[in-house]
Formats: C-alpha cells, sequence, structure tokens
C-alpha cells in the first residue's frame, strides 16, 4: 500500500537481497512439485509456495535485515507486472476464446458476494461484532481498505476488520489459494477452468497461486487457465471496487443489521 | 523520468535474470533460449510504466501492461509470432516463484500483526477467501455450462 515510484531508487544496489532471493530459487526450483493425494483430490505444492515460506523464514533470520525487508515490497510490484505482460501474450492468441467466455468471466466477479453469505453468519456467530462488516464485505485487497478506511475511519470497529482480513491475505492469502485450488479442483466436479476464473481475485500473488496448481494439476488445459484467470484479474481489478461500493458493503450491512436485530434487541 | 526508467531496467533486469534462472532449474529451460523472451516482456513492463507517466489518467500501469501484452500477441499485430513464440519459453510458474520469495521477505514484517489476530479472526478470514473462490466457481461453471463452453 505505501509503495511508491520513488521508493523504488537504489534498490537495485541491494545485493544481498537478490542473492537470497537467487538462492531461494534456485534451492525451490531444484526441489520441483510435489503431489500430495487427499482421497480422489491432490493438495499440490508448488516451488513458489516454499519460495514464500522460506523468504518468511530468512526474515527471522540475521541474513534478512529490515532494509531487505523494506526493499522486497516495491520489486514484487515490478515482478507482478512481468507476470500480467506474460498472462497478456497468453490472452492475446486465445481472445476469441476469452471473448466467448466473457459472460461467465464478468458475471463470476459477483461470486465475491459469496465471502458475505459463508463468512458473515459464522462471523456474528463467533461474537465478532461490527469487525465483521468489515472483514467479511470482500477479500480486503488495497481497494477495499481504502474504502472502508473512507467510510469509517481508521480506529473504526469496521478499519480493524478489514484490516485483519488485509494482513490475513498478505500473510496467508497465497499460500491458501494454491493449496485448495488444485485440492477443490481435482475433488469437485466443477471444472479447473472455473477455478481458474475464481482465481482472479485481484492481487497478482494470490492468482500465481491459485491458477498455478490448477496448471500443475491439468497441464494441458495451460494456456485456457492462463487466459481465464488472468482476464478474471484484470477484471477484478478494475469492477472489485464498484462490486463492493453498491453491493458487497451494502449487502453486509443488511444482513448484519438483520442477524444482529434480535441479539441486542431492538 | 529518465531516472525512472534507468531503476526500473535495472530492477526488472535483476528480476528477470533470477527467473531465467529459475526458469532453467525448474523447467530446463536453457537461459539463452529464454533471453529473447524475457526482454520481451520486460520491453512490454517499460512501455506500461512509461504509459503510465505519459498519459494523465488515473489508469494502473498493470492495466496498460496487461493490455499491451494482448495486443502485440495478437495475430494481426506484426511480429506477434515472435513475441508467442519467444515468450512461450519463459515460463509463468518461473514468474512466479521470485515473486513469492520477495513477498515472503516481505511480509516478515506483517507477521506480528499476523500473529495478533486471534483464532476467531483467522477462521473468518479463511471463510471469506473460501467464500469467494468458491463463489465465483460456482457461478462461472454454471454460466460455462449454460453457453456450452463445458
Amino acid at each position: 500500500m505505501e509503495g511508491n515510484e520513488n521508493s523504488l531508487s537504489g534498490i537495485w544496489k541491494d545485493w544481498r537481497l537478490h542473492a537470497i532471493v537467487l538462492g531461494i530459487v534456485v534451492v525451490t526450483e531444484l526441489i520441483g512439485t510435489f503431489k500430495i493425494p487427499v482421497g480422489p483430490g491432490v493438495i499440490l505444492l508448488l516451488p513458489m509456495l516454499y519460495a514464500l515460506v522460506i523468504g518468511l523464514g530468512f526474515y527471522f533470520t540475521p541474513v534478512v535485515k529490515e532494509k531487505q525487508s523494506k526493499n522486497a515490497e516495491p520489486i514484487i510490484v515490478l515482478g507482478v507486472s512481468l507476470l500480467l505482460a506474460k498472462i497478456g501474450v497468453i490472452i492475446g492468441p486465445s481472445l476469441p476464446e476469452v471473448i466467448a467466455a466473457g459472460p461467465a468471466l464478468l458475471l463470476q466477479e459477483l461470486g465475491n458476494l459469496g465471502t458475505i453469505l459463508i463468512a458473515l453468519p459464522v462471523a456474528i456467530w463467533l461474537g465478532l461484532k461490527r469487525e465483521a462488516v468489515g472483514m467479511t464485505h470482500s477479500i480486503g485487497r488495497e481497494p477495499n481498505v481504502g474504502l472502508i478506511m473512507d467510510k469509517f475511519g481508521i480506529n473504526s470497529p469496521e478499519g480493524r476488520g478489514v484490516m485483519a482480513m488485509y494482513i490475513f491475505g498478505t500473510v496467508f492469502g497465497a499460500v491458501f489459494l494454491g493449496l485448495i485450488s488444485g485440492l477443490l479442483a481435482t475433488l469437485t466436479p466443477l471444472s479447473p477452468l472455473s477455478f481458474a476464473m475464481a482465481s482472479g481475485v485481484g492481487s497478482g500473488s494470490m492468482m500465481a497461486a491459485a491458477s498455478g496448481s490448477l496448471i500443475a494439476a491439468f497441464p494441458e488445459l495451460e494456456s485456457q487457465i492462463v487466459a481465464f484467470s488472468g482476464a478474471s484479474n484484470l477484471l477484478s481489478l478494475s469492477t472489485g471496487l464498484w462490486v463492493s461500493i453498491f453491493i458487497g458493503l451494502p449487502l453486509t450491512e443488511k444482513i448484519y443489521a438483520r442477524m444482529t436485530r434480535n441479539r441486542e434487541g431492538y | 523520468m529518465l531516472k525512472n526508467i534507468q531503476e526500473w531496467v535495472l530492477l526488472l533486469g535483476i528480476f528477470g535474470i533470477t527467473a531465467l534462472i529459475g526458469n532453467w532449474a525448474g523447467y530446463d529451460i536453457l537461459p539463452l533460449a529464454a533471453i529473447p523472451g524475457m526482454i520481451t516482456l520486460i520491453v512490454i513492463c517499460l512501455a506500461g510504466f512509461i504509459l503510465k507517466e505519459v498519459i494523465p489518467v488515473n489508469f494502473p500501469s498493470i492495466a496498460y501492461i496487461s493490455i499491451i501484452g494482448v495486443i502485440v500477441s495478437m495475430p494481426w499485430f506484426p511480429g506477434s509470432e515472435k513475441v508467442v513464440e519467444w515468450t512461450s519459453k519463459v515460463e509463468l510458474l518461473a514468474l512466479a516463484t521470485p515473486i513469492l520469495a520477495y513477498a515472503g521477505i516481505a511480509i516478515g514484517r506483517s507477521w506480528t500483526d499476523f500473529v495478533k489476530l486471534g483464532w476467531k479472526t483467522i477462521v473468518v478470514a479463511t471463510l471469506v477467501m473460501l467464500g469467494t473462490f468458491l463463489g465465483s466457481a460456482v457461478i462461472a461453471e454454471l454460466i460455462l455450462r449454460v453457453q456450452g463452453i463445458i
């Protein structure tokens, strides 16, 4: 969130950081992908997931200092840019296919509302109060954090809720989606292409992890998976905020009000 | 602006080299074979960054980059075959691994906040992610089936 362009200056000189990352990349890529069968499904452990965990582990050793951790942040944006360029050149040749799937791509954006139906009742049942509104109105990425801060303020319960979701997503989002996407796609009758569309949640690293698992599980569908998840991610980035403003947040408020009415005795 | 371009080129270059070595270690594609593809991707990124600086509209650079990538790889675009051929040597997953390595190092600073979240928050946050993911997949499945695509 804090990354602005000026903060890039001099980061290329942080050789310690780049050397650590290179080391992590070589080791994790050499280890390769592991498949853990779970009943009829498969959990895929991809090099990128080990890379995240090892990188995090290094943070707690003297090898990585505060400076490296700060410098790493803007580089993520550059890496995601390269990833999106790569996704772009995969979408290009299959654009007619992507356009043919346009209705599904557009409407699945509303799937984000699934979080309100599943997570909000549980949050209320667990005794969370207004925090629940901030947490469950969306997946809680940067635009959503901005929306809640704007509407309720940083120190409001809603603000704390959305920040909790943001932190959870930042630390655990990619790992979580990477683990469940391959598993769900091999376990449920839903098509991997539907999960590909679902992978585009509006965060580059989460999309990479979720669609990466799908590619590893269904290599023959690689270009379609990439095209659909990339297009969906682009749509999420551009429409996600509007879905939150006009549907997500009002719906969360409504369900919250209805579910808490009896308890608070209005 | 020129200073910015220099920083972008250096950082994209460093990132690219790391990704090419990963591309070799994990997918057996020799760096030499993948260099044209990586340069193509870097040029697309640079074009996107520059467009964002030049065009005075609040439109994110990643959107420019995606759109440029799509355009230069469409069959009618001159040289698109080369773009597709070269970039096919750069594995998507090889680009993702260094991103998540940098991300892992960066999120260390969020870790103390993360462990303070409490179990209720973790349960709800997990359901939020699951809800979004499954919700989108179910809707996509329904429409794709109605359309007869799957």
